[in-house]
This record gives C-alpha cells, sequence and structure tokens, in this order.
C-alpha cells in the first residue's frame, strides 16, 4: 500500500476541499500507519503553539519613541523651510517699496552675516545627521533618551524660529532669530555628539 | 483584542490615533512580548528580532491613523510585524546558505542520529522554512496569505510546509514510531 506524503497528510488539515482530499481520507480511515501519522503532525503543530512566548531582553519603546521624534522633526524642518522661503519673498517683496533707510544705531548688517554663518552651522550638522541615517540606525535606551531630550528641544526652537519669523519685524527678528539659530546649533552639536561621536567611539 | 489585553481599549485607541503617546506606549507594552516572539522564532538571531520589534512599532505609531477596525488590532500588529520580519530574512539573505543546504545536501549524515526537542529542532530549520510553520501553523495564516507577504507562490508556501514538517519529523525521532 502506497502511504499518504506529507503534503497530503498537512492537505488534509486545510479547510474547504482540496484536489484529492476526500479520496486521501478515505485512505487515512483505513490505514493504520497514516492515521497514526496524521495523529503525530497534529501533536507536532500542537507542540509548536505551546512553545513559551520569548520577551525581549531590553526594552525598545525609548528606541521607538526616539526615532519617532526624530521623524515629527524632519516633518516639521520641512515646514519650516517652506515657512521661511514664503516669508523671505514676503519681505523681499516689502523691500521693494519700503524707503531705504533703516533706524541707525544697530549693525544689523553684522547681525545678518552672523545668521547667515549660524544657518550654515545648522545646516552642516544636519547634513552630519543625515548623513549617519538617524531613522535606520537602532539605539541603546539611554541615548535614545538623551537624544529624545535633545530632539524635543530642537522642535521648540523650530517652532519659536517659526513664530519669530512670521511676527516681528525685521530688525528685531534677525536679534532674535540670531538667538534662536545659536540655540539651535548647540542643540544639534549636542545630537551629533551623542550618536555619530559615540558611535565612532565604539566603532560601530 | 485576541488574547491580548488593553485596559480600556477603545479609548486607548483613539488617544494612539491621535498621536497621544502614553496611549501609543500602552500599546506597546500590551503586544511587545507577542510581537518580539513572532520575530524571534522567524529570524535567526535576539538583535534581528530586536530591531523588527522597533521597526513594527515605529510603524504602528506612524500608520496608526490608518487603522480603522476593521479586524483585531493584534491582527493588524501581527501583519506589520510578519512583513517586517520577512523583510529582515530578505535582508540577510546573502549570508544564509539554507537554499544552497536544502538543494545540495538533503540528507546531512548527523540528522539520521538525531533526536533533538522541539526548539532545537525548529532553529535547526532554514529561515524559509521555519518561517511558513511559524506564520501557518502557530500564527494561522492561510498558504494564500503568506504567499502573498513573501512574494511567492502558494505552492511555494506548501511545499515549504511539507519540507519543513519532514524534517521536524526526522530530527525529533517521529520516525522510529512509524
Amino acid at each position: 500500500m502506497t502511504h499518504l506524503t506529507m503534503e497530503q497528510l498537512l492537505a488534509l488539515r486545510e479547510p474547504g476541499s482540496e484536489p484529492g482530499a476526500a479520496a486521501a481520507r478515505e485512505h487515512v480511515e483505513a490505514c493504520a500507519a497514516c492515521a497514526a501519522e496524521l495523529d503525530r503532525l497534529h501533536q507536532r503543530v500542537a507542540r509548536l503553539r505551546a512553545l513559551p512566548t520569548l520577551a525581549p531582553a531590553r526594552d525598545r519603546w525609548p528606541a521607538v519613541q526616539a526615532r519617532r521624534r526624530a521623524q515629527r522633526r524632519s516633518v516639521m524642518l520641512r515646514r519650516a523651510g517652506f515657512a521661511t522661503l514664503a516669508m523671505a519673498a514676503s519681505l523681499a517683496g516689502i523691500a521693494l517699496v519700503r524707503p531705504a533707510a533703516e533706524p541707525a544705531g544697530q549693525p544689523t548688517a553684522v547681525v545678518a552675516t552672523e545668521l547667515a554663518e549660524v544657518k550654515q552651522n545648522s545646516q552642516a550638522l544636519e547634513g552630519v545627521l543625515q548623513a549617519y541615517n538617524l531613522e535606520g540606525r537602532v539605539v541603546d535606551g539611554h541615548t535614545a533618551r538623551i537624544a529624545g531630550v535633545l530632539e524635543d528641544r530642537i522642535a521648540e526652537v523650530d517652532q519659536q524660529l517659526q513664530a519669530a519669523e512670521l511676527e516681528r519685524s525685521a530688525a528685531a527678528q534677525d536679534r532674535e532669530l540670531l538667538q534662536l539659530w545659536r540655540e539651535r546649533v548647540g542643540l544639534l552639536d549636542a545630537l551629533v555628539d551623542v550618536h555619530v561621536t559615540r558611535a565612532s567611539n565604539v566603532g560601530l | 483584542m485576541d488574547s491580548f489585553f488593553v485596559a480600556d481599549a477603545e479609548a486607548v485607541l483613539a488617544r494612539a490615533r491621535s498621536g497621544d503617546a502614553a496611549a501609543l506606549e500602552a500599546l506597546f507594552r500590551a503586544f511587545e512580548s507577542p510581537v518580539y516572539n513572532l520575530a524571534r522564532r522567524i529570524c535567526r538571531t535576539t538583535e534581528d528580532a530586536e530591531d523588527v520589534l522597533q521597526e513594527t512599532f515605529f510603524e504602528v505609531c506612524r500608520s496608526i491613523g490608518r487603522y480603522r477596525g476593521d479586524g483585531s488590532i493584534w491582527g493588524w500588529i501581527r501583519t506589520i510585524a510578519a512583513s517586517k520580519a520577512l523583510m529582515r530574512l530578505r535582508r540577510n539573505k546573502y549570508r544564509d546558505a539554507d537554499e544552497l543546504d536544502d538543494q545540495v545536501t538533503p540528507m546531512r549524515r548527523e540528522d539520521t542520529a538525531l533526536r533533538m526537542d522541539l526548539e532545537a529542532a525548529l532553529e535547526r530549520l532554514g529561515q524559509t522554512s521555519r518561517a511558513v510553520v511559524w506564520l501557518h501553523d502557530v500564527e494561522g495564516y492561510t498558504h494564500e496569505e503568506i504567499a502573498g507577504m513573501m512574494g511567492k507562490t502558494v505552492s511555494f508556501s506548501k511545499s515549504q510546509l511539507a519540507r519543513a514538517h519532514t524534517r521536524l519529523r526526522r530530527w525529533l525521532g517521529e520516525e522510529a514510531l512509524a
């Protein structure tokens, strides 16, 4: 007598009618060896289902949160980028119709130059973080917590930057923006230190 | 929520959809073990399984707004986890000699004398076979669903399952009983 193959035995467990299922069922009823084999198959599956549930050794939630924050921040930055462009365009329009002279006594040109430099620094640090590919990295809980605090603060500074760009007059804006951009660069610098410097120290 | 319990589930889900961090963490705490277990049973290493756990919940946090409650929340999270775990297998495939083993040395000498426990036998299966066994026999996915997730045919899934059971049977010493 030819016994059923493993594939035929497995097909008997499937709901519905596989081709040849009726004949295979008849065979199992008549063949003690195949009936025993089917029984062992059922037992094996039951034992697989009864295997203990394995639990992770480390808490991964801080790392999930850190990635969420990083993603939110990059979305916010993209939006802030558009808002800045729009603001710059509208300021350029105002400059065309505004009287040439600014109130004297404030070195606005110096502030503007410094502001441009700080923005460049910020952009360079963003580039470092982007090259490091934060989203694709898995970090330990401690690093994730520190990075999370920094990223939260950067997100707050970004919101303040957006508000400052939209609400202030041009002269006051540059000074306030400079202060905020400096804070942003400091935070980004710390974030680069947390991610990139630590990673290179441990040879990742 | 299947066999997993989240206190005040509907309210937690509503808050999670609005991005509430505490609600998202409650979901993570409720499902981290089953997600890790599924990932660990499919992936080769604990590190890979932990990465899958992290990627799964990052995706859950990002996409929870798209979960409309048509099926159970565990079913939805489990599908994300299975898909991430299978993606991890594909990524690691270049390091995996399973397919080669299956074709070139189907009857390694030590197999005949082996009698292992189920954990060890499951671990010894090739990654693809193990994934199919776990998804089909334990998680309850159909061959059609597994084929869809793996980007393979239904008959591929069926033959992987049959091959896995033939090996498990041998390694568990059940042939001697036949």
